[in-house]
Parts: structure tokens; C-alpha cells; sequence
């Protein structure tokens, strides 16, 4: 069986690029419209990859990532986010959420900012599950 | 009542960042979202007459306020706020219900800009139906020219309007919670002309008493709460009296509730929350009905 790839992106025409290039690679894509869809569907088939998006509704990638590196059965789990908010602002942000009281959590795995070119996701995706 | 979420409604004209930045006293209580919500009304992109559906110019709308979203988001995210984003096309009050049920937010803002005479009934009646059909809290923000100070903490010096309906108590409950970030309430009622003519001087003297004891009682729920609140009795019109109390009284915002089933004359000529929304420089927040 095709390791799965989770895709959390709320920009349906981003989440049909994300998805095409997975599949390109042989894998099989799973989609959440938000991070809230993204941490159910996280517990529930325990992909191999996630490919995450930061400003969406419901619950942002900031959260999301959080709740997965902060959980035991979860962390191991690599993230390439995928994003038009620049890693400076999610790197302060977590270091916010942390001074707040929060678990102290590590830096994603890859940070790409939108827009891609396929075959970086491309490289992205394998470097990890290829 | 806590404020943990705020939907942000803007068109970008009549509502910018910095009433955002003016709401961030709220993280002392409660706030930790705040969701942005933009609404391409449907005429800029269809229902022209031989154009069909301009997809193209649908994408450039979104795609503009993507980047004013971003940079919003950006300034939010580092200081560990969650925030959330809908750039959606349709009418504003559907699309503003919809994102309140799923996000399940507890205060609305939204902008108010004077136009036309049409228009003005128009946007009005928008606020009005939002408060009706989202039973949330609305804020509504004046269209700031360009030589308006803004108000940077509207939470700090209110003026509660009270017609001692159930919502006043509403309100109540609204402000309790609030206790780190306000200085100080201001309750006024504004009674009716009508109502003083009573055929002595004492009678008048009673009537004005009476309304103060019922203010008195009001106060002190919030200053059991340590929040210091004083009342005051005003005669007249509402929606002019309330603006007079709040320039008096050096007010940073005004609280009133809204009817659950505004009259034809209010929605026709005139709401107190339109009047208001208006003549004050300040934000207005309308409190829902209790249902």
C-alpha cells in the first residue's frame, strides 16, 4: 500500500495542486479543508507526510502543528509547511505561544513558501517518504 | 460572557488594522482569535448585463485580499494570537452568519461608511439583520476620515445606554468579565420628554429619582464586580441624548441593545444604532435582544 500524504490547505485550487503532485509521486492524498478536519484526519489515518498550510480558518497551521508535535503518537510525523505567511512570523509565533505557557515545540521539517514549483514539492515530499 | 473570538468583517475601505490593533486590550480578559472575513459582493464579479461570470476578476479580488490578510495574520500570528481568514464571494449578511456558526464567535465588528441616503438604509438594515439572525454582539466601527483620531482602547471609558429592558442586563453580564481593561462605565437612560409631565416640580423630581434608583441598581452590579460605574439621567430624543452623554462623558465606545423586532418607522426613517453609528466618532456596540 502507497504511503499517505495528509493535505491541509483551505484554497481548494492549492489543495488540487498539493494532491496532484502527491499522487505524481505515487503517493496516496488525503484532504482537510482546516486544521481542525486536518487534526481529525491526523488521528484517524496517521499519514506518513503532512503538508500544511498556516492562514486558514477553524483552527491555523500554527495550532495544528502544535497539537502534532506536542502529542507522543503524532510527533514523529514529518510536516513541510506550505505557506504564504513567511517562516520568520510562524518561527515568533510558536516562540509567543510558548512564552504563553505553552509545550516548547520543535521547527518543521521543511518550509516552503507559496507559490511552489511542482518539483520542489516534488523534491519536498521525497526527501522524507520517497 | 468572555470575548475569545472576534470575526473581523471588512471591505478594507471603511475598516483598517489599527481597529484591530485597538481590540488587542481584550487579550488581558479573553481574546485569542481573531478570524478575518471578506465578502466580494457579487455585482463586482456577476450580474453584468452580456459579461457573464469575470472568474478572472474574482481571482484578483481574492488574490488582493490575500495580501492585505497576510499581513494582518503576520503581526497577529507573532504575538500568539490564532487567526483565521474567509475571502468568499456572496452577500455580506448570509456569508457573516455562516462564518459566526462556523467559528463560533462572540463578537462581530464591522465598519460603517456614510454614503448615500439609500446606501445608509441599506448597510443599516445589514448590521441590524446580523445582530438578529447571529444573535452576536455586533461592533461597529465609524468610517474614519482622514482626520479622525481612532480610538485606541474602546473597552476603557463605555457608555452603556440602558432602556432597562432584559438586555440591560445582558449588558451586565457582557461587562463583568471585562473588569481588567475597563476604567470606568457610564450608565445613562434617556427618558422621554413625555414622561416629565408630571404638574409639579416634585413629580418631575420623582420621576428622575425613580430612574436613577433603577441606574444605581445597575451600577452596582458592576461595581460589585470592581468595576467603577456612575449613572446619569438624560432627557430627550435617545439616539441625540446618547451622543451628547458620550462627548460628556468623554466615552471611548457606546453599548446599547437592539430590539428583537424593530418597528417599520425605525427601520425606515431612522435606528438609534444607525444614528448612532453616524454622529459618534466612536465604536458602537449593539447587544443583541434576549430571546
Amino acid at each position: 500500500m502507497s504511503k499517505k500524504v495528509l493535505v491541509v490547505d483551505d484554497d481548494p485550487d492549492v489543495r488540487l495542486f498539493n494532491v496532484t503532485v502527491v499522487e505524481e509521486n505515487g503517493f496516496t492524498p488525503i484532504e482537510a479543508r482546516d486544521g481542525e478536519e486536518g487534526l481529525k484526519l491526523l488521528k484517524e489515518e496517521r499519514p506518513d507526510l503532512v503538508i500544511l498550510d498556516v492562514l486558514m480558518p477553524r483552527q491555523s497551521g500554527i495550532r495544528l502543528f502544535r497539537d502534532l508535535k506536542t502529542d507522543k503518537s503524532l510527533k514523529h510525523i514529518p510536516v513541510i509547511l506550505l505557506s504564504g505567511i513567511a517562516k520568520r512570523t510562524f518561527l515568533r509565533s510558536q516562540k509567543a505561544l510558548t512564552e504563553f505557557g505553552g509545550e516548547s515545540v520543535p521547527e518543521p521539517e521543511i518550509y516552503l513558501e507559496k507559490p511552489v514549483e511542482p518539483e520542489e514539492l516534488s523534491a519536498a515530499i521525497n526527501k522524507f517518504i520517497g | 460572557m468572555d470575548v475569545r473570538k472576534i470575526l473581523f468583517v471588512t471591505k478594507f475601505e471603511e475598516l483598517w488594522f489599527d481597529a484591530v490593533e485597538s481590540l488587542m486590550d481584550l487579550r488581558k480578559v479573553s481574546l485569542d482569535h481573531v478570524v478575518f472575513l471578506n465578502v466580494i459582493e457579487r455585482d463586482k464579479v456577476a450580474l453584468r448585463r452580456g459579461k457573464g461570470y469575470q472568474k478572472i476578476e474574482e481571482v484578483r479580488l481574492r488574490e488582493m485580499a490575500n495580501i492585505r490578510f497576510i499581513n494582518w495574520a503576520e503581526t497577529l500570528f507573532e504575538r500568539g494570537l490564532e487567526v483565521g481568514a474567509y475571502i468568499v464571494v456572496g452577500s455580506l449578511v448570509k456569508q457573516v452568519i455562516t462564518a459566526v456558526e462556523k467559528e463560533n464567535i462572540d463578537l462581530i465588528v464591522v465598519g460603517y461608511e456614510k454614503k448615500g441616503r439609500i446606501e445608509q438604509l441599506y448597510s443599516s438594515s445589514d448590521i441590524l439583520e446580523i445582530i438578529r439572525r447571529s444573535q452576536t454582539p455586533v461592533m461597529v466601527y465609524k468610517y474614519k476620515p482622514d482626520n479622525t483620531l481612532s480610538v485606541e482602547k474602546p473597552f476603557e471609558r463605555p457608555l452603556f445606554a440602558t432602556c432597562f429592558s432584559k438586555t440591560s442586563q445582558k449588558v451586565i453580564e457582557y461587562l463583568k468579565p471585562m473588569a481588567p481593561v475597563i476604567k470606568k462605565v457610564t450608565i445613562i437612560h434617556v427618558a422621554d420628554p413625555k414622561s416629565l409631565k408630571e404638574s409639579s416640580a416634585m413629580g418631575v423630581q420623582k420621576t428622575r429619582k425613580k430612574i436613577r434608583r433603577k441606574l444605581d441598581e445597575l451600577c452596582d452590579m458592576l461595581i460589585a464586580e470592581g468595576i467603577d460605574a456612575s449613572p446619569a439621567v438624560y432627557v430627550g430624543t435617545p439616539a441625540k441624548e446618547i451622543v451628547t452623554a458620550a462627548k460628556e462623558c468623554n466615552a471611548t465606545m457606546v453599548i446599547t441593545g437592539t430590539s428583537s423586532n424593530p418597528s417599520l418607522k425605525e427601520k425606515l426613517i431612522g435606528s438609534t444604532p444607525r444614528y448612532l453609528a453616524e454622529k459618534t466618532i466612536i465604536p458602537t456596540l449593539l447587544i443583541p435582544p434576549v430571546t
